[in-house]
């Protein structure tokens, strides 16, 4: 007998929540509404008595001060009522917290099958509201059918004492769990069942597999155990482990590049060993705070002697642009299993989160499944959960329009942690799977959550792909494991660990059973969130918030022990061998029988076209433009530009100083509100080192030349950690690679081979600069697919494809934290110095694109040149002689003048004359191009012959100096005065496409 | 020097424990972070810490209110103890989510000797969303709470969604006469925020951030004291470098204003 709780405000609170509503429909849609109300609905699925009921009521689910209840339904006055509940299956968080905090206050527990179900009405009133308007707030504000069901009542259709009705999203299966054999007689039927399966096998795959099942010794071995033709759970294993995702096929495939220009070609055999490998492998040798790499779910440095850090990054864009909160927030709480999963497990210290998507304000024909401001407004959410209830610093981040995003967006999550360098007197970072140590699994439970997740990642989002893939990360469950875990490693009960994420159980034990050379597991053993699993479903399923961990035998106790001190639920689910197989059972039979090495070998690289038609023969031309004469007025305009202006309301809903380590925080300067270049933490309290991290993506440079785009990503990562202090000797990286479609098809990706060779150029830059700046890659990732099709005015659709992207996020120790710089000026006579050459490098800029263009000139990255300048400027921070530090980035340097009088509140006297520049004999180049390895330093006057000196020979020149005045001043090149524009004004305009957003 | 032990609670979701015991052993303390389960099973005995600290985070996620299932497991497991920790004279700190579970749990406000009645509410903000900013913080000098004995202002984070201090107009004025009001947001100046966002950066009823029992003994807020264990916490802490730099002066400040409203804590007890 189910019963329904309906809580609300006391009618004279207001209630935020409702009021949120309000706006929003207001804003988005033009609805006018006069009152909305929030009514938290509770089904409680159990066999509780009245009394109890009661209890609960009171002692639980009703603040006496603020709140009112009943299990009959609130009469709250509405014209219209939206009700939104979850669909069957769908993680329901709150019900399942409601569930623990009624099982403590009763001392009982719920059987199997009962459950709390949570739910929302609103009672939403305004004069003449259609039910068109109200369906438009329900089911493009309030509710995702990929997640939830929904209602609409009228005031006449609302039946106040039958209310919604008694809701029970329950699963119920109705199955059998069983294991399917599956014939492969021939290629053509393997593609088949691979078709109906979803399994997404490649075509060049599928022999392979059929010649491995068809061994006549293969054969033999899985005889003598009741096997013959392949199981589903074998071929899901294998289409698991082959997938994209999981095996990066596309990096490590085979690409023939051939410039049309030059008419030459070479074979570029496996971008991830030429590129990203080996180089990394170079560079660890001369580093050595380099301490692990190119293996593990995270790449480490070293802190210091005592503390390593971990790095990793990931994106979650399918799944975040079907269902944007529930997207961005298991996206987040999955990249932070990574480094919890690395060495012997890490604790997390930081989060980073970058969000690609279309215009805000986008109002063209185009029908994405989320309007890209719903679609915004969701992942910002998922990731403030997300970041938020894991108690771990969302510290930096950025947000960047662009048309080519509403196909699929990008949501890119970084990951930071640390370990001890030693634990038990052993190696942190090294871990390993031993024949007889237990399989456990850890923390949540195993649904049908994201089955094929990782081949869905892994295709082009079109309106077949299953919607069962998109999940709720629950990071309550996971910070209580997180926590267990790092209790569990410094007892030294941790032989291996690592996170389930894309592929399951499939791919964690797969990877781990590596090491011992083989495993066992009972598929039965693995707890359930409901019955009716099949053991395939069991072993590729995505459910979050596991991880896999071996321990040894005699440890079980102990490790148990911890886990439920920690109410934390660990499943002995098996044990590794080294027996060469992966031996999988179900109620007693076996049901996987695969030798270890079989993934490993004899699979056919995957096969590339490239070509490259260099930008001047695809028609790119520099505009002719003459330069502006308003520039007060352009230069406003250029601040208040999407991908310019302040993003405040994103960051201020991330707690980015939790863990009391935040030491350059995200926002700075006087009045707090103007982005940092970088975040600086001190992870380890009571040490003054510190990491400086950042992140920075150029996608508008693809347009030109997708080298130029890593390139000067990579130069602005590491100039926004050495803005803050960080040390040019220790930087690490993270490549993040989201690219549209590469292979070529006549038809459906008539480009493919030009975006082949884009991505072939990018690796090339992604190397060069590495090499050159001597930046070892700690951890990567690529999502190759980002494309959608999108249905039109007229029933067609279109293939949108997102600009070639790739995220390089920067992360580099401090040594000593009491030497970090922030951008904002300081004090007035403060002398300001522009370090790095201005070129006419307009191409791909923002001031183009301001104007509808997009150029030639792309900025390119002079390494050799940059260098020597970023070493002074490190003796000039260790010095302690500079007041201020900024890059020159997006928009160029009378952006970034603006922005660093704006941090300042004061402002900047300066002469356009004595920018260090070649060719670039405009203002409108001067104040707007993008050449890299640029950056403004103030300096007080007393450090002026000493700041000199340390760039004596170098591109750097004193351009004017900070005045009490708030006002940003430039003379021009004929001596007169070019702009003066109060900086409070440029603040406004700054501020002003965002700045209601809370 | 007699040893002051502090228990930070931790465990479920909660997750400021590290820097708040980090920031107790700034303040001259022994602080331990003890799960909620070990003080339950009986591994951890309250009776011998001085101090008991509700920290931040999100227990339980919030789901059902913040610090409301925290509240609950509390009451259900420990009740009285609670209760009788606080009559033996010792000191309860509760910070941000600490702060939501002890006016749950009823130690806040502790009108009469009463610790178990909820009549303070800290609920949603008025901004509509979690916001983490600095804020300013005016103490009351008539207060009876020791850990704000000698600080006049002070500059903390805040980082919630359910910050808004709220309750009946007469427990309100209660409060406020029997100056159990601690902490008030402020402008920079130290004037009331009077409400005024950012300042008041919740709605929070008469600019309220903290309140403390009749004793001075129970106290409860919303900023992060905690959180600024180091003088680089502090967002203008770059800033106050220059100034320093240019007059001459040293650079290493001493302590900060958190440990040192932590430190009055630990130096009462050890007075005791």
């Amino acid at each position: 007998m189910a019963a329904r709780l309906e809580i609300s405000l006391k009618e004279h609170l207001v209630d935020p929540e409702g009021e949120g509503i309000r706006k929003k429909a207001k804003a988005y849609f033009g609805i006018e509404t006069s009152r909305i109300r929030t009514v938290h609905i509770l089904t409680i699925d159990a066999a509780l008595s009245a009394p109890q009921l009661a209890a609960v009521q009171t002692g639980i689910f009703t603040n006496p001060v603020t709140q009112l209840s009943s299990y009959q339904p609130l009469a709250i006055v509405a014209d219209w009522v939206i009700w939104v509940g979850y669909r069957p299956g769908v993680r329901d968080n709150p019900g399942a917290t409601a569930v623990e905090a009624i099982e403590d206050l009763l001392g009982i527990r719920l059987g199997a099958g009962e459950a709390v179900y949570t739910s929302r009405r609103y009672a939403v009133s305004g004069s003449g509201l259609t039910r068109v308007q109200i369906e438009a707030i329900g089911g493009e504000l309030l509710a995702n059918e990929i997640i939830q069901q929904w209602r609409v009542y009228s005031r006449e259709e609302w039946d106040p004492a039958a209310g919604i009705g008694i809701v029970i999203p329950r699963v119920r299966l109705d199955h059998t769990a069983a294991v399917a054999h599956i014939p492969c007689d021939s290629d053509e039927v393997l593609s088949r069942i691979s078709r109906e399966r979803n399994l997404a096998l490649n075509p060049n795959d599928i022999p392979v597999i059929r010649a491995y099942f068809s061994d006549p010794r293969v054969r033999a071995s899985r005889a003598a155990l009741g096997l013959s033709d392949p199981t589903d759970v074998e071929l899901e294993y294998v289409s698991q482990a082959r997938s994209d995702h999981c095996n990066h096929n596309t990096f490590r495939g085979l690409f023939r590049y051939r410039d049309l220009a030059t008419g030459t070609s070479e074979i570029v055999d496996n971008l991830f060993k030429t590129c990203i490998e080996a180089p990394t492998l170079e560079l660890a040798q001369r580093k050595p705070w380099v301490v692990s790499v190119l293996w593990d779910n995270a790449g480490a440095g070293r802190l210091d002697d005592d503390t390593y850090y971990v790095i990793t990054g990931e994106t979650h864009n399918s799944p975040s642009n079907m269902e944007a909160y529930g997207g961005a927030i298991t996206g987040i709480v999955g990249v932070y299993r990574d480094p919890l999963g690395t060495g012997k497990g890490s604790k997390l210290v930081m989060g980073g989160w970058g969000f690609c998507v279309g215009h805000r304000d986008y109002v063209g024909p185009l029908k994405p499944r989320l309007h890209p401001r719903r679609l915004l407004d969701g992942v910002i959410e998922g990731v403030r959960d997300g970041g938020n209830k894991s108690g771990i610093p969302t510290a930096f981040g950025q947000v960047l329009f662009h048309p080519g995003y509403m196909g699929k967006c990008l949501v890119f999550v970084t990951a930071v942690g640390i370990m001890p360098a030693r634990i038990q007197g052993r190696p942190a970072e090294e871990k390993r799977t031993h024949p007889g140590d237990l399989v456990v699994m850890c923390g949540g439970r195993v649904g049908k959550d994201g089955i094929h997740g990782v081949t869905a990642s892994s295709e082009v989002f079109s309106e077949h792909t299953p919607a069962g893939h998109v999940q709720i990360g629950d990071p309550y469950t996971q910070k209580k494991m997180h926590d267990f875990l790092l209790e569990a490693r410094d007892e030294g009960l941790i032989q291996y660990i690592t996170d389930n994420g894309g592929g399951g159980l499939s791919s964690s034990v797969g990877e781990s059973a590596r090491f011992s050379n083989g495993a066992e597991v009972d598929l039965a053993r693995v707890p359930l969130k409901y019955e009716g699993l099949d053991p395939w479903e069991i072993w590729v399923s995505e459910s979050q918030e596991r991880m896999t961990v071996a321990i040894r035998a005699e440890d079980a106790e102990r490790f148990m022990a911890l886990s439920r001190r920690h109410a934390v639920e660990s499943t002995v689910i098996g044990r590794y061998t080294d027996s060469g197989k992966l031996h999988l059972t179900h109620a007693g039979k076996t049901c996987a029988w695969v030798d270890m090495d079989f993934l490993a070998s004899g699979f056919p690289q995957w096969e590339f076209d490239a070509e490259w038609t260099p930008p001047e023969r695809r028609g790119r031309l520099e505009p002719v433009l003459s330069p502006p004469a308003d520039v007060g007025r352009l230069l406003a305009d250029m601040l208040a530009r999407p991908n310019i202006c302040s993003t405040e309301w994103i960051t201020r809903q991330y707690d980015h100083e939790v863990q009391g380590t935040s030491v350059i925080k995200p926002l700075v300067g006087a009045d707090r509100d103007v982005a940092s270049d970088a975040a600086v933490l001190r992870p380890v309290l009571g040490s003054r080192r510190g990491l400086a991290f950042a992140q920075a993506l150029l996608p508008a440079y693809s347009a030109i030349d997708a080298y130029a785009m890593t390139a000067c990503g990579i130069d602005e990562a590491v100039r926004r950690v050495l803005a803050v202090g960080g040390d040019l000797d220790h930087i690490g990286g993270v490549d993040n690679f989201c690219w549209p479609n590469i292979q070529y098809h006549p038809a459906a990706n008539p480009d493919g081979k030009f975006k082949a060779a884009q991505l072939v150029r990018a690796c090339w830059a992604l190397k060069d600069i590495c090499l050159a700046y001597g930046i070892p890659l700690l951890s990567g990732k690529d999502s190759m697919y980002v494309d959608g099709h999108l249905a039109g005015r007229y029933g067609e659709t279109h293939k949108v494809s997102a600009p070639e992207t790739m995220q390089f996020a920067a992360i580099s120790v401090v040594p000593d934290i009491g030497r970090c710089t922030s951008m904002d000026v300081k004090e007035p006579g403060d002398l300001v110095y522009v370090i790095g050459v201005t070129r006419n490098e307009l191409g791909g800029s923002e001031y183009y694109a301001h104007h509808g263009y997009v150029g030639l000139n792309v900025p390119q990255v002079r390494a050799a040149e940059f260098i020597p300048a970023y070493r002074a400027l490190g003796r000039a921070v260790e010095a302690g002689i500079a007041a201020s530090i900024h890059g020159v980035y997006r928009g160029g340097l009378g952006v970034h003048l603006a922005l660093a009088a704006m941090g300042g509140n004061r402002g900047i006297r300066a002469d356009l004359r004595r920018v260090p520049a070649e060719g670039a004999a405009r203002v409108d180049t001067l104040l707007f191009s993008e050449s890299p390895g640029r950056l403004i330093v103030t300096v007080a006057p007393a450090g002026r012959s000493e700041f000199e000196s340390l760039f004596q020979g170098l591109a750097c020149a004193r351009i004017g100096e900070v005045t009490a005045e708030p006002v940003l001043q430039a003379t021009g090149l004929d001596g007169r005065t070019l702009v003066s524009a109060a900086v409070s004004d440029l603040k406004a305009a700054w501020k002003r496409p965002f700045g209601d957003l809370v | 020097m007699a040893e002051v032990k502090v228990l930070v609670l931790t465990g479920y979701g909660l997750n400021c424990d590290h820097e708040t015991a980090y920031a107790f052993t700034r303040a001259g303390a022994s602080a331990h972070r003890v799960h909620i389960n070990a003080l339950i099973d009986g591994e951890a005995r309250l009776e011998d810490y001085q101090i008991l600290v509700f920290i931040g985070g999100f227990g339980w996620g919030d789901d059902h209110g913040a610090g409301v299932i925290q509240a609950v497991r509390l009451k259900t497991y420990l009740g009285e103890r609670l209760v009788e920790f606080v009559a033996k004279g010792r000191l309860v700190l509760g910070i941000c989510n600490g702060f939501q579970a002890l006016v749950n749990v009823g130690l806040l406000p502790g009108f009469d000797g009463d610790y178990h009645t909820r009549s303070v509410a800290l609920i949603s903000n008025a901004c509509g969303n979690f916001r983490n900013q600095w804020v300013c913080l005016q103490v009351n000098p008539d207060s009876p709470c020791v850990f704000t004995r000698g600080i006049d202002r002070a500059d903390f984070p805040v980082r919630h969604g359910e910050g808004r201090l709220y309750a009946d107009e007469a427990v309100i004025q209660r409060l406020t006469r029997a100056n159990q009001v601690v902490l008030r947001y402020a402008l920079a100046d130290g004037s009331p925020a009077a409400g005024r966002f950012p300042h008041n950066p919740n709605g929070a009823v008469g600019d309220i951030a903290g309140i403390c029992d009749p004793t001075g003994r129970v106290f409860g807020l919303m900023p992060h004291p905690e959180a600024f264990n180091d003088w680089t916490n502090h967002p203008d802490w770059t800033r106050e470098r220059e100034c320093l730099r240019r007059s001459g002066q040293p650079l290493e400040p001493g302590e900060t204003v958190g440990v040192r409203l932590l430190k009055n804590g630990v130096d009462y007890m050890r007075a005791a």
